[in-house]
């Protein structure tokens, strides 16, 4: 493909790039703020921004008010965080593993903070309940935290042997661990009550219509925190991507970068999933999208991968609520179907190139 | 100096090196030589300090080589395996920049980075992609990377390790890489490098290693070294060291004859 910049191009302008990515990152907040079935101006948008800042402005329908500030806004910020971190984990996650086949839904992260999240909700009463006592709201992300991890250490350690990771061992064993969490997650829910069996779909294909300000706050804020360590590793990805061995030689403490990746990845991915249900794909195109525009170097790849992954999210939830009105759709139908294509046409490629191993 | 005192390393209960001794001294080349299995780059391996050993003790410049941080070890000495493979498209100067990574200053590693692409003669390749080039092509990317690391003028010596760095390289090329790497004797370097090709180490070789089932069998000055009695015994090939028709140099082959009957001791006379 011809959209590729020079790489000087990329390390002289980095700021420049990422100022615009940012912008469109705005243009589509704005969007997704104006879009839905009850409308709002941009005007209005602004209106109610100025009020909520306190600035004196004319009259304001409470109703407006209300669906922007309380559904429409954490909806949006929902999706530029959740968005965001799938795809700064997948990038961060594709370095690690030294592969661009691998994303957070395929290697099984994903599936296993749903099933932990699942069994929190569903054993409210006894395992949740004790949980929710000692971490307070914070108890569903951790959990959905501590399956993403328990799966990441699970895929690496079958795929894995002396610091080489083989990569069609590690897209079996997705398949494996993603199979086995699906069985557990349908298990638990049988266990539930008639309304769980309805939130099979919603853990399964994803939604953002369960977003709200205090379930933000958690989410958001272990989303920065592990979208600013995974950002901190660039230069020790780019070694990386020579090798293990060879980013040890040039001065990378590599098992550090590889426990505190497979960490904050986890974090990232868990927090999102407690909140959303599994959302695929977006790990898996937003950086590759990225690199074929901007190159490999993940000074660059990291932020414009999250910062993509946000728009790519945000524009997904639009046509996931727009496509269907009054209704929804589940936003992970969206993003399969942009991405799966997109997935067998990276496989294309890998085929003519014969770099896939 | 780097000086390994009794080192041992075992795989599976079978010793793949066995109680080695050796000192690499800085400005000169030591060149590793032996069959394949021998233990070759296990020894690299545990001299650079990416593989510890379980007897024995390896010390860079007195500092003893499982104390010291990836970070500080990597001030000391750079190495270049046998086959390092990229897997996302870089740039070729994005891959030597990868050398600067452990430098303080990012200002000089510019003029380093210059200089090395200058040596290496891979500046025409500056802006290609590293998938779009020949294998010895990517050896020379990869030399110039670990050069860069170590090129700076420091107060204490530095060391170069190499694993076949020649392997994909036509017979000019390899003799531009030893050439250049023979140009780091006047850098306060010492090089520890495997090789193959015995021609190659007889004519750039300060000392010789010859190494046989995971132990030294001998140790010292190139010609003292290569001799045809001990590199047959080594190789378990028979081996001649002839003079060479024109130059002041030795000539290796293979003394094996066609007819089978005639062997080993035609050649100990050569």
């Amino acid at each position: 493909m011809q959209l590729s910049l020079s790489h000087k191009t990329v390390a002289a302008n980095r700021a420049l790039i990422l100022g615009m990515i940012s912008c469109l990152l705005i243009i589509s907040v704005l969007l997704s703020l104006v879009t839905g079935a009850y409308t709002i101006s941009i005007a209005d948008t602004m209106g109610i921004f100025y009020h909520k800042l306190g600035f004196p402005v004319e009259y304001l329908a409470e109703e407006k008010v209300a669906v922007l500030w309380s559904i429409r806004l954490p909806r949006v910020l929902l999706a530029v965080l959740v968005g965001g971190s799938l795809a700064i984990a997948g990038a961060s996650l594709q370095g690690l593993f030294r592969n661009p086949l691998v994303e957070p839904a395929i290697i099984g992260v994903s599936s296993g903070s749903a099933l932990f999240a699942i069994i929190v909700i569903v054993f409210s009463s006894s395992i949740g309940w004790q949980l929710q006592s000692v971490f307070g709201e914070f108890a569903l992300p951790l959990a959905a935290f501590s399956g993403g991890l328990l799966n990441t250490f699970l895929a690496y350690r079958l795929a894995s042997k002396a610091g080489k990771t083989d990569i069609s061992i590690l897209i079996l064993a997705g398949v494996a661990i993603n199979a086995l969490s699906a069985a557990l997650i349908g298990l638990v829910i049988y266990f539930g009550d008639d309304s769980a069996i309805r939130n099979f779909i919603f853990w399964n294909l994803g939604s953002l219509g369960g977003a709200s300000w205090p379930k933000l706050y958690i989410v958001g804020a272990m989303v920065i925190i592990s979208t600013l360590v995974m950002l901190s590793f660039p230069r020790s990805l780019n070694a990386l991507a020579i090798g293990e061995a060879e980013a040890f030689h040039m001065g990378i403490h590599v098992q550090k970068v590889k426990y505190a990746i497979l960490f904050f990845s986890a974090l990232a991915v868990g927090a999102g999933v407690s909140v959303t249900g599994v959302i695929g794909f977006v790990g898996l195109v937003v950086p590759h999208l990225v690199r074929m525009i901007f190159g490999s170097d993940h000074q660059i790849l990291l932020p414009a991968s999250f910062l993509i992954g946000a728009i790519l999210m945000l524009l997904s939830d639009i046509i996931a609520r727009v496509i269907v009105a009054p209704t929804e759709l589940s936003i992970g139908i969206i993003t399969a179907m942009i991405g799966a294509p997109f997935f067998m046409y990276i496989l294309m490629n890998f085929k003519l190139k014969r770099v896939l191993g | 100096m780097i000086r390994a005192k009794g080192i041992h390393f075992c795989f599976k209960e079978r010793p793949i090196l066995d109680k080695v001794n050796l000192e690499i001294v800085p400005c000169e080349i030591l060149v590793v030589l032996g069959p394949n299995g021998a233990g070759k780059s296990t020894l690299l391996k545990l001299l650079n300090g990416e593989q510890k050993c379980l007897h024995g003790s390896v010390r860079i410049n007195d500092n003893p080589v499982d104390q010291l941080k990836p970070d500080q070890l990597a001030r000391f000495r750079a190495v270049m395996p046998q086959h390092s493979t990229v897997n996302f498209p870089y740039s070729v100067e994005e891959i030597i920049a990868l050398g600067t990574l452990s430098h303080d200053r990012e200002s000089r590693s510019e003029k380093l980075m210059e200089e090395v692409m200058e040596l290496t003669q891979t500046k025409v390749l500056r802006d290609r992609m590293m998938e779009e080039l020949s294998g010895g092509e990517r050896q020379r990317i990869h030399l110039a990377r670990v050069l860069v690391q170590i090129w700076e003028e420091r107060p204490y010596a530095r060391y170069l390790f190499l694993d076949e760095p020649t392997s994909s390289m036509d017979i000019a090329q390899q003799h531009q890489v030893l050439q250049i790497i023979g140009q780091l004797k006047q850098r306060n370097i010492g090089v520890f490098t495997i090789l193959h090709d015995l021609n190659l180490a007889n004519q750039y070789a300060d000392k010789v290693l010859l190494m046989k089932g995971g132990s030294i069998k001998y140790f010292g000055n190139a010609k003292e070294t290569m001799t045809g009695e001990k590199l047959s015994e080594v190789f378990g090939h028979p081996i001649s060291v002839l003079p060479h028709p024109m130059e002041e140099q030795q000539v290796i082959i293979s003394a094996e004859t066609s007819t089978k009957h005639q062997s080993y001791a035609s050649f100990k006379t050569a």
